[in-house]
């Protein structure tokens, strides 16, 4: 999808006054966070399933190439077509032939964040494909022609009354405030699509490299029917996302679904292996999938490499502030909140993002709850280092650091600028706080005080009252 | 395509660092943490119902008659089942007369029948450790009726009930099958406003027959 | 983690005061309070006067270059054995954390910031963990809340001890606000970088503290008094943004930034810190 990152701040802004996004944020925020510390609580072994998965995961990317390599090989002896994409472009390309040398005229397709990544929609498209999107947020947002804002819940920053008047302008159907309603008319609607495409489309959560095996996990249903209805399967997955074993799977599945939306267990987890067997009554005669790199083998090789750990549960966007009070769209891509903040930059190139490390407080709550124990804080700042290292720091920012550093070598010299300081500050506002000031810290007086500098700092009172020697 | 396909790994072995192949075989912790204590088909029932399904338990009689009644608040008025499967068809026959009901295939429903559907069909095993209802494709099985059906009904006989996932995935992913389906409670979605709402794409009601 | 070395259970205990720049500059009555809690439980209080900043807004906005010629000056300032205490779990982090960052490929210099890492502490901290301070014998008195400082909860693990102090002042009736853990919205430069949104934190924050109708808000961490604060003094809410040291410290006040007696900042001047109780 189009990259729009480095607009963050911009984007924030629009966001902070969009009035509809601010009441469906409102409705929404914090239920996620509720719904996951209530299933964690309820599960005594969450700390160490935790502990197991990060492992796990940790000994996948050490060994990406060992695992990935049985992967396929299980997946080709099953009668999967296994296909590797370098890059977007090339991507696009491959899934474009697929679908032509299928013949597929229409396609139905599961959330994936990986396909969303090169833009998978517009290359069938390009193939006179017509994609339709099954799962009911992405629907909604097709039809809205947006692209997702919530890696679980891409509907995330529409109110009912936005999806009824886009139900009634592309469904015919009639105007409705009751949610089931809604979900009947995209059941319907959708229903007959399965029923008809020629072609499945999924991502993957997991990869199983003893199996051969792409699971899929929903709660809709709609990846279950996606994978059994039409007679060609594609799936499109990142190379990251292959566990060890099927006796793995158990492990990811308790984490998963539990940090995601608070579910002890998604409704569906489909586990896929190859084409429809001799004597089967229903399956795809075709299966293909499609391993995405783009970016990816470049992470695996410098410090970033636990940042592949993701499972793509969405628990660290529902937990960070700067997340629920901007959406995902501030962003300017795919991925959003600090697993976005991070990711994005990698993916794309941090010139491109370098707005990005900086949408966050530092507050932590993100690895609280990183359900494979991603260092996210860790990332943010050492993305940030790398970002004054490639030169692409305001040169404000750099002269106003020397400057700071300078002054705070010699406490002397902090002692006069303090006094000063504080000289104006009793003159100009009497000691309190300060309603108004030049940039950078405009932003900050808009609807805070600044506080004042003291009229005698802190070591000035110790020498007179103790001594200077300390 | 093979060509970039070896291009791939070599980036991918010249990033994980020349190691030996051998994989890292130290304990996980976390690994058996979920034992289920005391009675499995007990815990079963409880977490079955607590994923939003319907757990119906009882002499037979009683049962169906609870069965009928369930459907036809949901409005249901055609049941389906597997050809091959005995069971789910002496139930679905033998529940015609609590209807009315009309007996249907699998074959007609996806051709689009605008009937209010039940599939039936026996499960393969159920997990207490999440409620879940797992089918398999193993041996030509259909999964249609707990994809298609409006509600849908698993015949699952205690002796089938295991304890955890491990369980399951070990004795039915032996020779992997094409498709091995966890079923939890009704299809759900919340994507509009967050707020839970049943029969997105799949079953609006799910609802366990324990047997034995 | 309990902190012995340097110490002589029968004498008293030296304890270097890391007074942090913002403190210093903005509200030396915290750091007077903290000599004053300090010394009443035995502390033998030394302040290094060529102490400036730990580097952390360096640190945190990625110019690392700078961030080490401050760390490097705090390892020279800070060299001798014995604790080092601050009225800041942020600070204190800083110092822990970010400095074996800062010196990753710099062997001996990163021994050297462990073992400063190993010697630092939040004064709640201190009192609690290594001091074993049960009462803290302070005279405050009024309803309050407690804001748990990002990096003091999640960078050093401190929950219960500031909350034990607070239950344990007689006059102090204390009540905890809903998301007491959540982020202020202060983050450093991110509140000059992004400050419409820290702003909209920081609302938030707010409401949750009026909600409790709490008269004093305190923390362990300045930078985000000072950003509570600020709103508080802009909207004019009836409530006191006040340090958790200023509260241990006893008498009633607020950070002085935003009160109009700023100038009463000699209110507790050092030299009127009470040589009161023993551990």
């Amino acid at each position: 999808m189009e990259l729009n990152a480095n607009a963050f701040g911009r984007n924030s802004r629009k966001a902070l006054l969009d009035k509809t996004l601010q009441e469906a944020l409102g409705r929404t925020t914090g239920r996620f966070q509720a719904h996951r510390d209530a299933a964690v609580a309820a599960f005594p072994e969450f700390e160490a399933t935790r502990e197991r998965a990060s492992r796990i995961k940790r000994d996948v990317l050490d060994h990406l190439d060992t695992y990935l390599a049985r992967f396929i090989a299980e997946a080709e002896k099953r009668g999967t077509i296994v296909h590797v994409a370098r890059d977007a472009a090339q991507a696009r390309e491959i899934a474009a032939r697929i679908a032509r040398d299928e013949g597929v005229t229409l396609a139905v397709k599961s959330k994936s964040m990986a396909s969303e990544e090169i833009s998978f929609n517009e290359a069938l498209q390009g193939a006179g494909v017509t994609v339709v999107e099954s799962d009911l947020g992405e629907f909604i947002i097709q039809l809205a022609g947006e692209a997702p804002s919530h890696i679980i819940a891409p509907a995330v920053h529409k109110t009912r009354e936005q999806i009824s008047r886009l139900f009634e302008r592309h469904l015919g159907e009639p105007p409705t405030d009751s949610i089931p309603e809604l979900v009947g008319m995209a059941r319907k609607h959708l229903r007959a699509k399965f029923l008809s495409a020629g072609m499945g489309v999924s991502g993957g959560n997991f990869l199983v490299a003893d199996t051969g095996s792409v699971v899929l996990v929903t709660n809709e249903g709609n990846g279950r029917m996606g994978t059994v209805l039409p007679r060609v399967h594609l799936a499109v997955v990142g190379i990251e996302k292959v566990i060890p074993r099927m006796a793995d799977l158990p492990t990811f599945l308790r984490i998963l679904p539990r940090s995601a939306s608070g579910q002890a267990i998604s409704s569906y987890v489909s586990i896929v292996t190859g084409t429809r067997r001799a004597g089967d009554p229903e399956g795809p005669e075709r299966m293909h999938i499609l391993l995405l790199d783009c970016g990816r083998s470049a992470i695996l090789e410098g410090k970033y490499r636990e940042i592949l750990k993701c499972v793509r549960c969405a628990a660290c966007l529902n937990a960070c502030p700067v997340y629920q009070s901007v959406g995902g769209h501030a962003y300017g891509w795919v991925y959003s909140g600090p697993i976005g903040a991070v990711l994005t930059p990698l993916l794309v190139g941090l010139p491109e993002a370098a707005a990005l490390p900086d949408a966050s407080t530092l507050c932590g709550a993100c690895a609280d709850v990183c359900p494979v124990k991603i260092p996210l804080p860790d990332f943010l700042l050492e993305l940030r280092s790398d970002a004054r290292e490639q030169g692409l720091k305001t040169p404000g920012e750099i002269a106003a650091m020397k400057g700071y550093a300078g002054v705070m070598k010699r406490a002397g010299l902090l002692e006069a600028i303090e006094r000063i300081a504080g000289v104006l500050g009793q003159f100009f506002t009497k000691g309190k706080g300060i309603g108004g000031l030049p940039y950078p810290f405009s932003g900050w007086t808009e609807r805070r005080d600044f506080p004042a500098p003291a009229a005698r700092p802190f070591r000035k009172q110790w020498k007179i009252k103790r001594g200077a020697r300390g | 395509m093979v060509n970039e396909r070896e291009s791939l790994f070599r980036r991918l072995s010249a990033a994980c660092g020349g190691h030996d192949g051998a994989v890292a075989g130290e304990p996980l912790p976390g690994g058996a943490p979920l034992a289920p204590e005391g009675d499995r088909v007990a815990l079963f029932e409880k977490t079955f119902t607590a994923a939003g399904g319907i757990l119906l338990r009882a002499p037979v009689e009683k049962t169906l008659s609870d069965l009928g009644e369930t459907l036809r608040a949901e409005g249901v008025t055609a049941l389906f089942f597997p050809e091959d499967d005995a069971a789910s068809r002496e139930i679905a026959e033998a529940l015609v007369p609590f209807g009315p009901f009309n007996l249907t295939t699998a074959e007609e429903v996806r051709e689009g029948s605008t009937s209010v559907t039940a599939g039936f069909r026996t499960a393969e095993a159920g997990i207490a450790e999440t409620g879940t209802i797992v089918e398999t494709s193993a041996g030509g099985k259909t999964l249609l009726p707990g994809l298609l059906a409006d509600v849908h009904v698993s015949i699952v006989p205690v002796t089938s009930v295991v304890g955890r996932m491990e369980e399951a995935l070990s004795i039915l992913a032996a020779g992997t099958p094409r498709n091995i389906s966890f079923l939890t409670g009704p299809s759900k979605t919340a994507d509009i406003e967050q707020t839970l709402t049943v029969g997105a794409h799949g079953p609006k009601k799910a609802i366990a027959l324990l047997l034995g | 983690m309990p902190y012995n070395a340097g110490m002589d259970p029968k004498g008293p205990i030296p304890v270097s005061l890391f007074f942090t720049c913002l403190a210093d500059a903005f509200s030396p009555g915290v750091c007077n309070a903290t000599v004053e809690v300090l010394e009443r439980f035995g502390a033998t209080v030394r302040v290094p006067l060529s102490q400036t900043c730990c580097g952390q807004p360096a640190f945190n906005s990625g110019n690392r270059k700078e961030a080490r010629a401050m760390a490097r000056k705090f390892l020279l300032t800070f060299p001798d054995e014995g604790p080092i205490v601050t009225p800041s779990g942020s600070c204190a982090a800083m110092v822990k954390h970010g400095y074996p960052v800062l010196f990753r490929n710099e062997p001996r210099m990163l021994a050297r910031a462990r073992a400063v890492g190993d010697r630092i502490f939040e004064l709640s901290q201190f009192l609690v963990d290594v001091l074993g301070v049960t009462d803290p014998k302070s005279d405050f008195s009024g309803k309050v809340t407690y804001h748990d400082s990002c990096h003091l909860r999640r960078g050093l693990g401190v929950v219960s001890a500031p909350r034990k102090l607070l239950r344990a002042v007689p006059g102090v009736e204390f009540v905890e606000m809903e998301e007491s853990d959540r982020c202020c919205g202060f983050g450093g430069v991110f509140s000059l970088k992004n400050p419409q949104i820290s702003c909209k934190m920081t609302e938030r924050k707010v409401e949750r503290i009026l909600a409790t109708g709490a008269s004093y808000v305190t923390s362990g961490d300045l930078g985000c008094l000072l950003n509570i604060g600020g709103l508080i003094s802009r909207f004019g809410y009836p409530v006191k943004a006040i340090h958790l040291a200023e509260i241990l410290a006893g008498g009633t006040g607020g950070l002085s930034s935003f009160a109009a007696d700023a100038a009463s900042e000699d209110a507790r001047p050092p030299g009127t810190i009470r040589r009161a109780g023993g551990r």
